[in-house]
């Protein structure tokens, strides 16, 4: 589903190169976790997928169901599928959820050739989707992230994911500020979303979320470059022993 | 300077332009300077400037200048102790520049008379605009000063204290400051005196590259006297500049304040506190450019009014069309604890570029009654502790000044104030 | 940043012909001579058939304006008028006077239809649609519900019809064109009119006083509430023609009334003058909530064209408990020029500004309020919302004024203003003038872009680009929306998209 190869990306303003030769592929249905050290290009991975104007990809690619994305722009990446969960949702002043909401998800199907949904659909969906992640409605009603706790941005990335129904998930650190009754939640939520036509990538810097979202295979990223890939036992190897000895290794 | 010809002059008009007239010859300068002196006074002919002129709106000078003292050359001021122990003092005692000079490694200086007599300072003498009177003023009469050059790289240790003191009659002085690329400075204006002067200062600030400036300018008029004054700065690459205004005195005060980032990477602070009492008029108007890209500023002014005291701060910040990822903040503050003294605030922001983070607030307020509440509560007494919290209102804009030898200067001469108004 | 250059350059090629209410209706009309004399104000108070008194009042008001000089201290920039160029009085022929809906020409009310104003009573009592968009409001709690609207509709110089009038004079309340009240209840007017905004107020005010053509009027006695809302449509048809309107509306002890007002003009390559005068009265325990959605041709791409609208508003809180509100959508007009005001003389009395302004192609606006505080215990409210695009100056300028014995006197204000692309500018010039010492004043104001963070976050859910700035766009408005009435926070916010279409990335 998702192949990135040889991908190199900098910083626009500053010409910083992060991510440097980087290869990984992703299989539908596939549950693969991206772990590093801090600064090791982690959230920039989830930015250049998503296509964020702030990085420019110097050399390399990434194919997406087999089509390069990097002609498209953000809007068109999300509704051909992908779907980034933030590691700090944007706060937007004055722009109801329920609002935004519906116009995501009529996005998603104008893109894909349907009729806007009618009212009473789209409630009865946001509300069974809100029940799922134990979201009082009262949220929805307030500007999109505005106010939110830490927990209850997570909640409402994992909500949003829920109704437009991605085909590739990626999650920027989304247990970070999490509480261990709230990571339970938003990983039942994405656990219930794993089925074979979807793939996420998980990226984080702890062994803890991998728990409750076990991945098919785990990737070390350092230096903008997958270090090292194995299975879901390279997570538990990095908790016992830290990254030096991997990155040791790869050096 | 004023659009409509005045269809008849006021005392103070006439006193000013029959004074130039007999001031004339005694006046140093080269013809180029001289020609600026022409200029100038026609514009005073044209009527000072009224509440029609937008920057004049509060502090209607042709009205409020109701008198002009004679030049006295009898008076005689005196100097007095700078307020930074050490500090290398360079006085201006009724308008006239000392010879006995101070020697400060790194630091030139040069009597004004004498770059006014060889016109090397001409093309300084330009007014900013029709409504510039207190440049204009200051073109038309300035006798005096000094012209201080910090070399590239000198770090001062001690401050230099510039003093402009009268004692009567009118005094018109000029303090153009050079400081060059890399160097550090604390540069105190002293403008005190006694009796009922009418005194014009203009301090002209430039700063090279990287240089680092706290310029702390120290008003104590006397509650008769006039003080028109203008800082008008460059602020260069990387450069810094933190102002600290404080007025204290003064029956009619205007302090402009014209700043300009020139160079990427330059900062402003502006930090100002005005003590205002009796029945007297203060206004700081302050004109701020953000003119290349990547500046920064923010300004922090707190206000206290008591008796019949009338307060006016103007600040206008212009963000030119091409001064992207400009950061400029400003903030005002009024105490107001008269129902006889008034407080009027004009912040404002003009921006012509879009990348930028802009800013300001404004409130004016009374004593917040919890602390009041909270200090009576343990015991001690109203007026006691009103004035306890009028003090840390200004103060803590001091306190951010950061160099232990100034705060505690500035916090001496507050202090001061509050005994003789408190 | 790639971003911005994008956006920018998509404004360069801006087209502000957005303008969907450009068309002009080819009608009979009567019109004065060009230019303006004494003799054009006879002919005008004559062909409204006016009494004595008010002929009078227009000319001394027109003889004090021969001594004014046009104001210069706003932020705006256009050439010398020339008052002897322009028509002061045009009416369609047919339409002599107000009129039952059955009397008014077919061709104008044709216009209306096409500007989608229900003119039809029986239409209106069919309630009006609810959009997707309310029904969604009403799920997330908003739960404003607005019933019927009458209507005064103002053609050029005069009033065309007014709906719903038998059925609100049942009420008690007084709903017809200023001429007809001028008329029909002299004394209310000879009372009311100019007392909150005197004839030698400024130089625009003066002008309206003595050539005002036509406007609405509206009486609301002791303790009625207004059972629907009232407002006013206003067309500027015919070519050189000049448009002054005057509305008055009081508001009794105890009364409420909502108005709301919406204009448009056909596109053309002369600047059109617009100068309107209104005036609010609310007396003790009175509120009046008057909204405006501002959307005169603004002019083309290029600049040319346009409404100057130079307009005077102020409502005197004269009553103690009495409220003023001003809400203002503002996307149209080449120049804009005007500041709803408060004067809040009776004690306890609150006066509230909101305001949208949109500027974008070559248009300045220079417009904000007033709040005078006057009474003990009084209290404004201040929301500026300004949006600058294209090559447009958007200026906030408002005063904030306590007098000696305006104890308690409170306000807050808050303006922000949004930049799109690097050729505009957006401007703040409050000024705030405290003279009593238990006043407290708070006032706070931004400029900045729009976030590319939130923009990418929106568009990282799909939606497209120029989508998501309007919706950024209308989330930054939201506070000022809210205030509007149903339908018009509906059709103001698609003109902000509109009003900003080209100009965003």
């Amino acid at each position: 589903m998702l192949e990135i190869k040889n991908l190199h990306a900098r910083i626009v303003d500053d010409g910083t190169e992060i991510i440097r030769g980087l290869n990984l592929t992703v299989k539908a249905g596939e549950v693969a976790a991206i772990m590093g050290p801090n600064g090791s290009g982690k959230s920039t991975l989830s930015y250049i997928l998503a296509g964020r104007e702030d990085y420019e990809v110097t050399e390399g690619d990434i194919l997406y169901n087999g089509r390069s994305i990097l002609e498209m722009d953000p809007a068109e990446r999300a509704t051909s599928g992908i779907f980034l969960a933030f590691q700090y949702p944007m706060e937007i002043p004055g722009v109801a959820t329920m609002e935004f909401l519906k116009v995501a998800m009529n996005e998603q199907r104008k893109a894909r050739g349907e009729e806007p949904l009618k009212i009473p659909e789209f409630l009865k969906r946001v509300k069974e989707a809100a029940a799922s992640l134990n979201m009082d409605m009262a949220m929805l009603k307030r500007p999109l992230n505005v106010g939110f706790s830490g927990g209850e941005k997570k909640r409402a990335e994992i909500l949003q994911m829920k109704l437009l129904e991605p085909r590739l998930c990626v999650l920027d650190e989304t247990d970070s500020g999490l509480d261990i009754d709230a990571l339970k939640i938003v990983s039942d939520g994405v656990n219930a979303l794993r089925s074979p036509d979807r793939a996420f990538l998980v990226i984080t810097h702890y062994q803890r979320l991998l728990e409750h979202i076990v991945p098919d295979s785990v990737h070390v990223l350092y230096k903008g470059q997958v270090i090292k890939s194995g299975d879901k036992s390279l997570a538990l190897d990095l908790e016992a022993n830290g990254y030096a000895g991997v990155i040791g290794e790869a050096a | 300077m004023n659009m409509h010809p005045q269809p008849q002059r006021t005392p103070a008009e006439t006193a000013l332009i029959d004074a130039f007239g007999d001031r004339l010859s005694l006046l140093p300068g080269d013809g180029a300077v001289m020609l600026k002196r022409d200029d100038a006074i026609e514009a005073i002919k044209h009527g000072l400037p009224t509440r029609r002129i937008e920057s004049w709106h509060y502090t209607d000078l042709r009205r409020l200048l109701n008198a002009v003292p004679d030049f006295d050359p009898t008076a005689v001021a005196k100097p007095i102790a700078p307020i930074v122990e050490g500090s290398a003092v360079l006085s201006i005692l009724n308008g006239n520049s000392g010879t006995k000079l101070p020697a400060v490694e790194g630091v030139t200086v040069q009597r004004l008379t004498e770059k006014l007599t060889d016109g090397s300072i001409a093309p300084g003498l330009d007014t900013y605009g029709s409504d510039d009177a207190i440049g204009a003023l200051n073109t038309a009469f300035v006798a005096d000063g000094y012209f201080v050059d910090i070399a590239d790289g000198a770090q001062l240790e001690k401050p230099i204290e510039l003093q402009n003191l009268q004692a009567g009659g009118q005094a018109h002085v000029r303090l153009p400051v050079r400081v060059g690329a890399g160097a550090k400075a604390v540069i105190v204006e002293r403008q005190a005196g006694e009796g009922a002067a009418l005194t014009s200062s203009v301090s002209q600030l430039v700063l090279g590259e990287g240089a680092e400036v706290t310029w702390l300018i120290v008003q104590e008029q006397p509650e008769t006297a006039t003080h028109l004054a203008q800082f008008k700065a460059h602020i260069g690459k990387n450069a810094k500049l933190t102002l600290f205004v404080m007025n204290a005195g003064g029956r009619l005060v205007r302090q402009e304040i014209m700043v300009k980032a020139t160079g990427e990477g330059a900062d402003f602070k502006l930090r100002g506190i005005n003590l205002l009492a009796g029945d007297t008029h203060t206004d700081v108007t302050m004109v701020l450019d953000h003119a290349v890209p990547h500046t920064t500023s923010t300004e922090v002014i707190r206000n206290v009014v008591t008796g019949k005291a009338r307060g006016v701060f103007q600040g206008r910040i212009n963000v030119h069309q091409y001064a992207q990822k400009t950061n400029a903040k400003m903030a005002c503050n009024t105490l107001l604890l008269s129902d006889d003294g008034e407080f009027a605030t004009k912040p404002e922001l003009e921006i012509f570029a879009d990348d930028v983070v802009c800013g300001h607030g404004a409130t004016v307020t009374e004593i917040d009654h919890d602390h009041l509440f909270y200090l009576m509560a343990r015991g001690v007494d109203e007026k006691s502790a009103r004035g306890l919290l009028v003090k840390a209102f200004v103060a803590e804009v001091i306190e951010e000044l950061d160099d232990e030898a100034i705060v505690e200067a500035l916090e001496a001469r507050l202090d001061e104030w509050f005994v003789t108004h408190g | 940043m790639p971003a911005v250059q994008d956006t920018i350059d998509r404004v360069r090629k801006i087209d502000v012909d957005q303008y969907k209410y450009g068309f002009q209706t080819e009608i009979a009309v009567d019109k004065a001579p060009k230019g303006l004399s004494e003799d054009i104000i006879r002919f005008i108070s004559a062909k409204k058939d006016e009494p004595s008194w008010m002929l009078e009042w227009r000319l001394e008001a027109y003889r004090r304006w021969l001594t004014l000089e046009e104001p210069t201290w706003a932020r705006v920039n256009y050439p010398k008028i020339d008052f002897q160029d322009i028509y002061y009085y045009a009416a369609p022929k047919s339409t002599p006077g107000p009129t039952s809906l059955s009397d008014v020409d077919p061709e104008i009310l044709k216009v209306y239809e096409k500007l989608g104003i229900p003119l039809k009573e029986q239409e209106i009592l069919a309630g009006v649609q609810k959009t997707d968009v309310s029904e969604l409001e009403e799920a997330s709690d908003n739960v404003y519900k607005s019933g019927r609207v009458a209507v005064d509709a103002v053609f050029d110089s005069v009033s065309v019809v007014t709906t719903f009038k038998k059925e609100l004079a049942q009420a008690g309340v007084i709903f017809c064109s200023i001429s007809e009240a001028i008329r029909e209840h002299p004394e209310l007017v000879q009372k009311y009119l100019g007392s909150v905004v005197p004839t030698s107020d400024n130089f625009y005010a003066t002008l309206n006083s003595a050539v005002f053509t036509d406007g609405s009027f509206v009486f609301v006695p002791k303790g009625v509430r207004c059972p629907m809302e009232l407002s006013t449509y206003f067309r500027m048809n015919e070519k050189n023609t000049g448009q002054f309107e005057r509305t008055l509306i009081i508001a009794e002890e105890g009364a409420y009334v909502s108005y709301l007002e919406g204009c448009t003009a056909p596109q053309r390559d002369e600047n059109q003058l617009h100068a309107a005068v209104v005036e609010l009265v609310a007396l003790d325990d009175a509120e009046i909530k008057y909204s405006t959605v501002q959307n005169w041709y603004p002019g083309d791409a290029e600049g040319k064209g346009g409404i100057y609208n130079f307009v005077t508003k102020r409502g005197d809180c004269r009553g103690d408990r009495s409220k003023i509100s001003w809400t203002q959508v503002e996307t149209g007009s080449a120049i804009t020029w005007k500041y709803p005001s408060c004067i809040l003389r009776g004690d306890d009395s609150q006066g509230e500004f909101y305001s949208i302004a949109v500027s974008n192609g070559y248009q300045q606006v220079d417009s904000g309020t007033k709040m005078i505080h006057l009474g003990k215990n009084t209290s404004s409210r201040i929301i500026s919302k300004g949006i600058a695009a294209g090559f447009s100056q958007n200026t906030y300028r408002g005063q904030v004024s306590a007098h000696r014995k305006a104890t308690n006197a409170r306000n807050f204000t808050n303006c922000d203003s949004l930049l799109i692309g690097d050729q505009c500018g957006a401007h703040t010039v409050p000024y705030m003038e405290a003279k009593n010492s238990t006043a407290q004043f708070e006032h706070e104001a931004t400029t900045s872009k729009i976030s590319e963070d939130q923009k990418f976050y929106v568009m990282q859910r799909g939606i497209p680009e120029e989508e998501a700035i309007a919706l950024i766009v209308n989330g930054f408005v939201k506070d000022v929306i809210q205030q509007l009435p149903m339908e018009f926070a509906v059709e103001a916010q698609k003109l902000i998209g509109i009003s900003l279409e080209g100009s965003v990335g």
